[in-house]
């Protein structure tokens, strides 16, 4: 199972700059659909890879559903000539994005967030409207869904003003 | 967003609409974030358990 309140306080202990996408930032919005991984868009300064790193390593994350054994190595290096991983850690599965598709990089999608606290942790979370757009934008069939239930959260939320 | 405006795309998405449970959705608005992100990971803990139960029922 993946502890999102763990990944989201390791993340925001180390200072690193991410971005909550994805299922999770659907289920902040309203979604009440089920997921199974933390989804976040890192920002790929030199200084966040380092404090990514640092901040991972006690939870020895590795390629999820990759055979055991294989040499990967955490660290800076790896980061940076890579841009997405899809990890495994000792708390849950986290998605390390660098971009998304529709979406870009950390720096693209940073106008289009919100501060918000989860957990007493605060954290950045893409916008709904931004979070449909790129949702639309990766244009498989199962984000179709994804999309039709998130509009209507949106219909929602403009008829129910003081929930957010 | 007008009709000219709208592709195949929104049409799709308006089928999937059908199957939205929108009763899921106001309970969830209800809640605060701290108890929505709850409600995910009770969630994601039952569909494991699921998981689980079906191999081991199956023998």
């Amino acid at each position: 199972m993946t502890d999102f309140k763990a990944l989201l306080r390791i993340l925001s202990d180390a200072g690193v700059e991410f971005i909550v996408v994805g299922g999770v930032a659907a289920a902040v919005h309203g979604s009440a659909r089920a997921t199974f991984d933390l989804d976040v868009v890192y920002r790929r300064t030199p200084e966040n890879l380092e404090r990514l790193v640092l901040a991972l390593i006690p939870y020895h994350p590795y390629l999820r559903g990759a055979p055991p054994g294989l040499p990967f190595r955490w660290d800076a290096t790896t980061i940076r000539r890579g841009l997405n991983f899809t990890l495994k850690t000792d708390v849950g599965d986290l998605d390390l994005l660098g971009e998304i598709t529709g979406g870009g990089g950390y720096e693209a999608l940073a106008p289009s967030t919100t501060l918000i606290r989860a957990f007493d942790i605060e954290c950045r979370l893409l916008n709904l409207d931004r979070l449909i757009e790129v949702k639309r934008a990766v244009g498989r069939p199962k984000d179709f869904e994804v999309v039709a239930e998130l509009e209507i959260v949106r219909e929602q939320r403009r008829q129910r003003p003081t929930q957010s | 967003m007008s009709e000219s405006q709208r592709s195949s795309i929104d049409d799709i998405i308006d089928v999937y609409k059908r199957d939205v449970d929108v009763s899921l959705i106001v309970e969830n608005l209800r809640r605060s974030i701290d108890e929505r992100l709850e409600t995910l990971m009770r969630l994601q803990a039952f569909v494991e358990e699921l998981r689980r139960a079906g191999p081991a029922a199956e023998g």
